[in-house]
């Protein structure tokens, strides 16, 4: 509320906010409901309805497939009882932390190096991109070709024997978060890059001029004016990941504590089918990730609205 | 002034994106999905055969040719069982009349006619029941009433190299002594079976559980007959197999693919798989394997008999076809007739159910083998919770195998899971 | 590192002088740098083009150079009528794009520009949409789309996918919307032009960058989402079937055998566009600000 009044003051100078004169018919206002409207329409209409649904069906008891009456809470309670959606949950946690984490920082690293002009640029960035362009279904049955014991690609590569990198617990894990950063650095990249290209050059010039070094600019013009890029590009990666399948599915199978959130879900909406408990699963995850999701937006989110104070 | 001009910007653009979208709708196409009225039959299957070319299409040809009248359409369904269950449950949860004729796997037999998704095949009984085998026929009977026609069968096979052992083994303390010792001679791996975490590895481990002398329900399956002690002994062998090198590397993330490529490229001794490696291993595998292995039955703790999982598909009768006679005629075919059966053997090595066949094609190893172990090839419980028990059963032994948790403890999980199936 | 476009020639050549024995050490970290990302990023892919490449029993053996090779597993794929799951992936994501695009433009400028009440929330509400569980949505929007007649339909596709990548596209374009200085909007209104050649011409082109980034991004993820599209249009290839689903129902030979080659062959017949397509978008995310308007 106090962002609006603000808009309406720098923009169109003392008057009454939110009403502007200048353009005749339709007012600000309304041209930006107009804007929103089939956006949130189009959400609303596709993704509201089945989340709406699936809530309602939360609230029932079945037995395998079969409706059996009213549950009120009780797959709920069940769901938060089950020792499986605890475990699934420290690994989807763990999992999102060092994996967002380290596609975070090498991203980040493309994206300095595809932002700088040098010879065989172009063929740099389609490289970099590379991994994240190729279905996700397919790289984790290639990761999962790599590690595995037989054929034992990665380990003959280097030279380590029989090393059983997805029957061994804990390096199972290594194994499918490696395979997610390599994934979806790329995507990371794209968006850090596009949003060096936001930064005015000059602001480096002037910076230079007054003698600061390359770390220096780095550290005081580049992240502080990338933050809005960073948020955005760390909160969905964030949420991709908390909802991971494909790459430990196919990589483990969920061996060795690697089922995670989704896994969990998809087994009960598909695999050994309760729709009550798989929608009351379904809704605690959408708490959870749209929980975390809230907060970074509280946190980071303000300047997506308020805009850039400085240059 | 601005106004209009911002008005017509906007026409035009939805006029140009109704052109796009217009021009970007779906072609159409002859095959409406379900218009099946007219004696057409479509037989939802999935897998290998049922792709351009396989058996399933054949089988499709001939019946077509000698039922003009109800001419059947086979409906692709993906590779994996669990998917093709999906979309068959999409159909039928929506009752739809897509679906005439239903590819199952034999444990899902239980779930379907609970669901209310099978037509009941009792009056046709006795066509099928004389001629196929019987534990076959018995995957496709639940609550005492037969739900589908087998279609063919499966069980598992231990495949030895005839280079490096003399004699197959008989027991299991023999096989691994042997798996040891040929292993670490030529520097590589034992037994290699289907240890990931999956319906494989309950399989794997049923295997071993009632080579032990376990049982998991009555004849009825009324009443649960799952025993924590063997259960427990079972595991602790193949704790104790994963230990000391019997096992061969990559046993605990193997399917049956990674079983046969590491089994056929000379990484193990043994290796424990479905019959349809056979053909295979002699036309891709490294030469050394290729010409030098062989197949056995199955063994035991105790060195007396062989007893394997059985495996397979059958094919049901959707309660929703419009057009349910001629499907059932069709299933009942599709089970019985001996020259269906035997192009499932000589066409796809898909081992089948007519017991005539097996005494025809006595010739072939693979076919004398499994005739010897199929008689003793025991199903597992087609009952509306196995996924359930299943999917307990691979939480709770496959960390215990591998050394992650009590064996005694996740056996008592998975007595619990069975006791709950009945109550 | 710094990020320097144009700007930096100039100073490099006024101190080259200076630090010319320590620009070849610089190079050769470079390059080596280089080598050691196009190795990272290539190397699997390399594995999947030979792999594509191999026949029969050598597609189990671990060396990537054990023949013997051949076409049979493009051969293999093509007999599937995969050039049908092309052609409608290629339209199903391109709409969703374009869609997606003019959509969530608007909607992101309403949000970072106009006046709106409540855009925290709004903000919220919209990235809400994106994070339930697909596989739990999915059986509503079956019925759903049933009883409209939407399965095996491309609209039955672009429309959901459009609503799944709105929260995304429209975050993302709101970051370069409120990144642009508002000097330059008050600027072109003193000028006298209405809001939307405003947007027309002054933000569009500088949030170019965002747009474009933006675009890939939905295009990607349109053309690689398998659950909506393997439960709408699992099968027919001739009318909606996906690339993704088309390659998770390649079958061996026989049941169990998994086609690990011709798996390969269509993810490379798959990925050279899409590369080509990222090739040609990466330069328009660069080219941004060269438009000139910014330094003016």
């Amino acid at each position: 509320m106090a962002e609006v009044a603000t808009e309406s003051r720098t923009l169109s100078g003392p008057g009454p906010g939110g009403r502007r004169p200048r353009t005749k018919g339709v007012s600000e206002k309304g041209l930006g409901r107009l804007f929103v409207t089939p956006a949130i329409g189009l959400m609303v209409l596709v993704a509201l309805f089945p989340v709406i649904y699936a809530f309602v069906v939360s609230l029932r008891a079945y037995t395998g497939r079969q409706y059996e009456g009213f549950a009120g809470f009780e797959n709920y309670s069940e769901a938060l009882n089950d020792d499986k959606f605890w475990a699934s949950l420290q690994f989807t946690f763990t999992f999102t932390v060092i994996s967002v984490g380290a596609e975070f920082i090498i991203g980040l690293g493309f994206a300095l190096l595809m932002n700088q002009a040098f010879r065989g640029r172009g063929i740099t960035r389609a490289a970099i991109l590379v991994p994240w362009v190729i279905p996700t279904v397919i790289a984790a049955q290639m990761w999962f070709f790599m590690f595995n014991v037989n054929p034992g690609f990665i380990n003959s590569a280097l030279g380590l024997g029989e090393f059983n990198w997805l029957g061994e617990s804990g390096w199972v894990k290594f194994a499918v978060i490696f395979a997610d950063v390599w994934k979806t650095a790329p995507f990371v990249a794209l968006l850090l890059l596009a949003g060096l290209q936001t930064i005015p050059t000059d602001v480096y010039e002037s910076a230079r001029v007054d003698g600061a070094n390359a770390w220096q600019r780095f550290w005081h013009i580049t992240l502080p004016l990338l933050r809005p890029a960073i948020f955005v590009a760390l909160l969905f990666r964030t949420i991709e990941a908390l909802r991971v399948y494909d790459l430990p599915q196919v990589m483990t199978g969920g061996a060795f504590d690697t089922e995670s959130l989704s896994m969990v879900v998809q087994q009960y909406v598909v695999k050994t089918p309760d729709p009550g408990l798989g929608s009351a699963l379904s809704t605690i995850t959408f708490t959870i990730i749209l929980g975390i999701g809230v907060i970074f937006v509280s946190l980071l989110g303000r300047e997506l609205v308020i805009g850039r104070k400085d240059q | 002034m601005g106004r209009t001009k911002i008005l017509g910007k906007w026409m035009l653009a939805a006029a140009a994106g109704s052109l796009v979208v217009a021009a970007a709708c779906t072609p159409s196409s002859d095959d409406e999905g379900s218009s099946d009225g007219g004696g057409e039959l479509t037989w939802a299957i999935g897998g290998a055969e049922a792709q351009p070319g396989g058996v399933d299409q054949k089988i499709a040809k001939l019946w077509n040719q000698q039922n003009p009248d109800n001419p059947i359409t086979i409906e692709t369904l993906p590779d994996e069982a669990d998917q093709q269950r999906e979309q068959q449950a999409n159909v039928l949860q929506a009752e739809s009349d897509e679906f005439d004729i239903l590819g199952m796997d034999v444990i899902w037999t239980g779930e379907y006619s609970q669901n209310g998704w099978l037509e009941s095949l009792d009056d046709v009984r006795d066509q099928i029941e004389p001629s196929v085998l019987e534990g076959a026929f018995d995957s496709a009977q639940w609550g005492g009433e037969l739900w589908a026609a087998p279609f063919n069968t499966n069980a598992g096979f231990l495949y030895y190299r005839t280079d490096l052992i003399d004699q197959p083994p008989t027991t299991w303390d023999q096989l691994c002594q042997m798996a040891e010792q040929a292993g670490q001679k030529n520097g590589i791996g034992g037994l290699i079976g289907q240890g990931r975490k999956y319906e494989g590895f309950v399989v794997n481990w049923l295997e071993y559980y009632w080579s032990a002398g376990g049982e998991l329900y009555n004849e009825d399956n009324s009443e649960v007959l799952f025993d924590p002690d063997i259960a427990t002994q079972t595991t602790e062998f193949m704790q104790q197999a994963m230990d000391d090198g019997c096992f061969a590397p990559g046993f605990n993330t193997a399917t049956e693919e990674e079983a046969r490529a590491a089994f056929q490229t000379g990484k193990a001794v043994f290796m424990r798989n479905w019959p349809y490696a056979y053909q295979l291993i002699q036309d891709e595998g490294d030469p050394e394997v290729a010409n030098n292995f062989d197949i056995a039955p199955l063994p035991t703790f105790s060195g007396q008999g062989t007893i394997s999982a059985l495996g397979g598909f059958n094919n049901a009768v959707s309660a929703y076809s419009s057009n349910k006679d001629a499907a059932k005629e069709f299933v009942v075919w599709a089970s019985t007739d001996p020259e269906v059966q035997k192009m499932l053997a000589t066409d796809a090595s898909v081992p089948p159910v007519l017991t005539s066949v097996y005494d025809e094609l006595q010739n072939e190893p693979d076919m004398a083998l499994l005739s010897k172990v199929l008689p003793d090839a025991k199903p597992r419980p087609p009952a509306p919770t196995w996924n359930t028990i299943s999917v307990e059963m691979q939480d709770a032994l496959f960390p215990a195998y591998n050394g992650d948790g009590d064996p005694a403890d996740a056996s008592q999980s998975v007595a619990d899971a069975f006791n709950e199936s009945v109550e | 590192m710094s990020a320097t476009t144009a700007g930096t020639g100039r100073s490099r050549r006024r101190s080259r002088g200076a630090v010319e024995s320590s620009t070849s050490a610089r190079t050769w970290g470079k390059t080596a740098l280089l080598a050691v990302i196009f190795l990272w990023c290539l190397f699997p892919f390399f594995w999947l083009i030979m792999t594509s490449f191999k026949v029969q029993g050598a597609l189990n053996s671990a060396n990537l150079f054990d023949g013997p090779f051949g076409l049979a597993n493009y051969r293999n794929v093509f007999n599937q009528d995969f050039h049908l799951n092309l052609r409608n992936s290629l339209v199903i994501a391109t709409m969703t794009t374009i869609l997606c695009v003019v959509i969530g433009s608007l909607a992101a400028y309403a949000i970072a520009r106009l006046p709106l009440k409540r855009k925290i929330l709004l903000l919220t509400g919209v990235l809400a949409v994106s994070l339930f569980p697909p596989v739990a949505l999915v059986p509503p929007l079956y019925e759903l789309w049933r009883t409209l007649g939407l399965l095996n339909t491309y609209e039955g596709l672009y429309i959901p996918y459009t609503s799944f990548t709105l929260p995304l596209t429209i975050f993302i374009l709101t970051t370069f919307f409120a990144a642009i200085p508002k000097e330059l909007e008050e600027a072109a209104k003193m000028d006298g032009a209405s809001p939307f050649k405003t947007f027309y011409r002054v933000i569009l082109p500088l949030a170019a960058p965002g747009v474009f980034a933006a675009a890939i991004i939905i295009f990607v993820s349109a053309w690689n989402e398998f659950l909506l599209a393997n439960t709408f249009a699992p099968r027919d290839p001739e009318v909606a079937q996906t690339v993704p689903v088309a390659i998770s129902l390649f079958t061996g030979a026989v049941d169990f055998q998994r086609p690990i080659g011709s798996i390969t062959a269509a993810c490379v017949v798959v990925t050279i566009p899409m590369i080509i397509v990222a090739l040609a978008f990466q330069k328009r995310i660069i080219a941004g600000l060269t438009a000139g308007s910014l330094k003016g």
